[in-house]
C-alpha cells in the first residue's frame, strides 16, 4: 500500500479551559476525498487547521508525505521546531479558508502567482502561464487583472482555490469553503470543488453542506465534542449511520439543506 | 499699482524662503520616518522597549513643539559637557536644532501612524500567507509591510502637511524660511494683511502639491485594505 | 538639588509662582480660544450642511485656509494686522494714535479662528455620523426643527464629534504656546524668561514639559470620562 498523504495521530488541543480536540486521529490516502462533519464547536475546523500547524496541537503528531512535522516545547507551549521544514511542508498543501483571505493589495493573478514565485521560487513566466490556465479552470479567466474587492464572494473563493492549486499541492484542505457565501453563490464554488474531486485529488473538506459532502466524498468523519464519534465510507455516514448521534445530526442537516 | 508692486515684491522675497522650508520639511520627515521605524521595532522587541516608546510618544505628543525646540536649541547649551563634545558644532546651529526637534516630534506621531497601519492588516491575509509556507521575513516583506503602508498613507499625508506648517516655528530660532521672512517684512512695513496673503498662498500651494503627490502615490500603489 | 527646589519654589528667588501663573494663563487663553472656535465651528458646520452652494464654498475656503496655513502666521496676522485694522478704523472715527490688540485678545482670536476651521469639520462629521433613522424618527413623532435640534441633533452630533473635539482641545492647549510671541505671559513665555534669566534653560524647559503634560493628561482624562458617559446608551449590558 502506498504511503498515506496525511496522517494525524492522537491530536489534543485546548483553548484556555476549553478542550476542543480530545484525541483525534485521521489518515488521508492518495486520491481520497474525506469529508469532516459535525456541529459548531465540535472541533472540525481546529482539526483541519492542525494539519499545516496553523494551530499547534498540544499533543499528537502530524505526518505529511511520510515526514513528521517537528514540534518542540518552549516556555510551556508547543511550537513548530523547524521553520524551514514547516514552510516547505505548508507549500505542498493547498489551504482554502472560509473567508477566502485573498491579499487585497494584489490582483487575482497576483494572488495566484504570489506563493509559486516567492515561496517555491519557480520562474515567473511559468507561474503566470499556469495561473492563467487555473483561472480558466475555475471560470475566472476574464478576472485575471481584477482586484479582490471587485469580486463577488463566490468569485473570490474560486480565486482562492486557484491560488491553492497553483502551488501544485499534494493535498487540498477546505475549511468550510461555502459557509461565508450567499446562498446563490454556493453552487459555483461547489461545482469547482466537485471537478477537483473528479480529477482524483486528495482532499479534506470541512463542510456543512451535507448533500454535497455525500456526493463528493469517498469517506467521512463525524466529529462530536472533540472526538470522532463515527467514521467510515460516505455511503455509511450519510445514508446509514451506525451511531445515534450521527444519525440525528445527518438527518437534521439533510432536512435543512436538502439534497442537491 | 503700488499695492500690486508691494504684493509682487513680497511674494518674490517670500519665495526665496521656500527652499529652506522644503529642506526642513524633507529633512525632518525623512529622519522622523527612520526614527519611527526604530521606535516600532523597539516597541515590538521588549516590554521595557514598549514602555520607553509609550513614554516617548506621550511626552512628544503632549507638549508644544515650540517648547521642544526651546529645549534642544537653548536647553542643551546649558551643559558644559555638551558644549565640549563633538556634537556641539552641530547642536549650536539653529538649522540642526530645528531638524532634530522637528524629527523627534514627527517620529512620535509617525510611530503611532505606523502602529495603526500594522494593526489594520487583516489577520486573514497573514494567515493565508503562513498557510502558503511563507517565512516570517517573506510574510513581512510581501504582505504585512505593503498593506500597512497603504493603510497608513492618508494619515501620513496629513502628517506631512502638519510638518510643513511646523517648519514655520524655525523662524523663532533665527532661521529665514518663509515665515521668518514674512515676519521681517511685517516688522518693517507693518502691512500684515498683504504679507499674510502672500505667505498664505505659498503655504497653500505647498500643501496642494503635497496632497496631490500623496493621492498619486495612493493611486499608484493600488487598492488598500480600506476599500476592500 | 536643593538649588532646583529653591528655583522652582515660591520664595523670592523662586520661579514657581511665575510658572504656575503662566500655566493658569495658558488655560485661560486656551479656554477662550476654544470657545471662539466652537462658535465659529458651529456656524461653519451649519453652513456646510444646510447652506447653499455658495455658502458651502465660503466655508470651504475658511477651513482650507486656516487648516493649511501655519498657526504662527495667523497669529502675526491678527496681532499686527488686527492692530493695523483697529487703528485705521479708529482713525476713521476720529481718534489719533495706535489702538492695539493685546496679546490675550489677539491670541484668543487667532487660535480660535484656527480651531474653528477644525471644529467645523469635526461637527460636520459628527452630524453626518448620526444614523438617518434617528432624525426620521424625530420627524415622525412631530418634533419641530428647533426641538429636534435641542433634543436629538445637538446631543447626537456632540456624541459623535466628541473625540475630534477633544483632539482640538489638546491642539489648542499646545498652540497657546505660540501666543508667547505676542508677549502674553502664558507658560511658554514664563519658561523662556525664567530660563533666560537664570541661565538654566534646560531645567525650566523640563519644568515646562511637566506642567504641559499635567494639563494635557488631565484634559485627556476628563475627555475620556465625558466620552464614556455620553455613549451611555450604546454600551450594552
Amino acid at each position: 500500500m502506498t504511503e498515506p498523504v496525511i496522517v494525524a495521530s492522537g491530536l489534543h488541543k485546548r483553548f484556555g479551559a476549553n478542550e476542543v480536540l480530545r484525541g483525534v486521529s485521521l489518515t488521508a490516502q492518495q486520491g481520497e476525498v474525506v469529508a469532516i462533519i459535525g456541529a459548531s464547536g465540535s472541533g472540525k475546523s481546529t482539526l483541519l487547521r492542525c494539519i499545516p500547524l496553523l494551530e499547534v496541537p498540544d499533543e499528537g503528531e502530524i505526518v505529511i508525505g511520510g515526514e513528521a512535522l517537528a514540534m518542540v516545547e518552549r516556555r510551556g507551549r508547543r511550537v513548530p521546531a523547524d521553520a524551514r521544514q514547516l514552510g516547505r511542508m505548508r507549500s505542498t498543501l493547498g489551504f482554502v479558508f472560509q473567508s477566502f483571505n485573498l491579499w487585497p493589495h494584489r490582483t487575482v493573478l497576483g494572488n495566484v502567482i504570489e506563493a509559486p514565485v516567492h515561496v517555491q521560487g519557480r520562474p515567473r513566466a511559468e507561474c503566470v502561464a499556469e495561473a492563467e490556465a487555473l483561472l480558466a479552470k475555475v471560470g475566472l479567466a476574464d478576472k485575471r487583472d481584477a482586484w479582490p474587492a471587485e469580486l463577488s464572494g463566490g468569485q473570490q473563493q474560486r480565486a482562492a482555490i486557484a491560488r491553492a492549486l497553483a502551488m501544485r499541492p499534494r493535498a487540498l484542505l477546505f475549511d468550510e469553503p461555502t459557509s461565508a457565501l450567499d446562498p446563490e453563490l454556493v453552487g459555483e464554488v461547489l461545482q469547482v470543488i466537485h471537478a477537483l474531486a473528479d480529477e482524483g485529488r486528495t482532499m479534506l473538506i470541512v463542510t456543512h453542506e451535507m448533500g454535497f459532502a455525500a456526493e463528493v466524498a469517498s469517506r467521512a468523519i463525524f466529529l462530536d465534542a472533540g472526538v470522532i464519534a463515527e467514521e467510515g465510507p460516505s455511503r455509511q455516514i450519510f445514508a446509514a449511520p451506525e451511531t445515534e448521534r450521527c444519525r440525528a445530526f445527518v438527518r437534521r442537516h439533510m432536512e435543512r439543506h436538502g439534497r442537491r | 499699482m503700488d499695492e500690486l508692486d508691494f504684493l509682487g515684491n513680497t511674494l518674490l522675497q517670500l519665495l526665496s524662503g521656500v527652499p529652506l522650508t522644503i529642506e526642513l520639511t524633507v529633512g525632518s520627515v525623512a529622519i522622523g520616518a527612520v526614527l519611527a521605524l526604530l521606535l516600532t521595532l523597539l516597541r515590538a522587541g521588549s516590554r521595557i522597549g514598549a514602555l520607553f516608546v509609550s513614554a516617548f510618544v506621550f511626552v512628544f505628543r503632549g507638549t508644544p513643539l515650540l517648547l521642544q525646540i526651546f529645549l534642544i536649541y537653548y536647553g542643551l547649551g546649558q551643559f558644559a559637557a555638551i558644549r565640549a563634545s563633538v556634537f556641539w558644532p552641530f547642536l549650536r546651529e539653529p538649522w540642526c536644532c530645528a531638524i532634530l526637534s522637528l524629527a523627534l516630534n514627527t517620529a512620535a506621531y509617525e510611530s503611532e501612524i505606523l502602529r495603526g497601519g500594522f494593526a489594520s492588516v487583516p489577520a486573514g491575509a497573514i494567515e493565508a500567507g503562513r498557510a502558503c509556507g511563507m517565512s516570517r521575513l517573506l510574510l513581512l516583506r510581501r504582505i504585512i509591510l505593503p498593506l500597512a503602508i497603504r493603510q497608513a498613507l492618508p494619515a501620513y499625508g496629513n502628517e506631512l502637511i502638519a510638518m510643513v506648517k511646523a517648519t514655520s516655528l524655525a523662524s523663532l530660532i533665527t532661521l529665514m524660511e518663509v515665515t521668518g521672512i514674512a515676519y521681517a517684512i511685517i516688522s518693517q512695513t507693518y502691512r500684515a494683511i498683504e504679507v499674510f496673503l502672500c505667505a498664505g498662498i505659498i503655504y497653500l500651494a505647498l500643501n496642494f502639491a503635497l496632497t496631490r503627490g500623496v493621492a498619486a502615490m495612493e493611486a499608484w500603489l493600488g487598492p488598500s485594505v480600506r476599500r476592500a | 538639588m536643593g538649588d532646583l527646589v529653591r528655583l522652582l519654589g515660591f520664595g523670592p528667588t523662586g520661579w514657581g509662582a511665575s510658572l504656575l501663573t503662566g500655566a493658569a494663563m495658558t488655560l485661560a487663553v486656551s479656554a477662550a480660544a476654544y470657545l471662539v472656535g466652537l462658535v465659529l465651528g458651529a456656524l461653519g458646520a451649519w453652513g456646510k450642511v444646510g447652506g447653499s452652494a455658495s455658502t458651502r464654498r465660503v466655508v470651504d475656503v475658511y477651513t482650507t485656509v486656516f487648516r493649511g496655513i501655519p498657526e504662527l502666521l495667523v497669529i502675526y496676522l491678527i496681532y499686527f494686522g488686527g492692530s493695523e485694522a483697529l487703528s485705521s478704523a479708529g482713525h476713521l472715527l476720529g481718534s489719533t494714535g495706535f489702538i492695539g490688540l493685546n496679546g490675550f485678545m489677539a491670541g484668543t482670536l487667532a487660535v480660535g479662528i484656527i480651531a474653528g476651521a477644525y471644529q467645523t469639520e469635526a461637527l460636520r462629521g459628527g452630524f453626518l455620523a448620526i444614523p438617518r433613522g434617528e432624525i426620521e424618527a424625530a420627524r415622525a413623532v412631530g418634533m419641530g426643527w428647533f426641538l429636534m435640534l435641542r433634543r436629538v441633533v445637538g446631543p447626537r452630533t456632540l456624541r459623535f464629534a466628541l473625540p475630534s473635539m477633544g483632539n482640538i482641545w489638546q491642539q489648542v492647549l499646545k498652540e497657546s504656546a505660540l501666543i508667547s510671541v505676542t508677549g502674553l505671559s502664558e507658560l511658554m513665555r514664563a519658561v523662556n524668561i525664567a530660563g533666560g534669566s537664570t541661565r538654566l534653560p534646560f531645567d525650566f524647559a523640563i519644568a515646562g514639559f511637566v506642567l504641559y503634560l499635567v494639563l494635557t493628561t488631565f484634559s485627556g482624562g476628563v475627555l475620556r470620562s465625558v466620552e464614556y458617559s455620553v455613549a451611555r446608551g450604546e454600551r450594552g449590558r
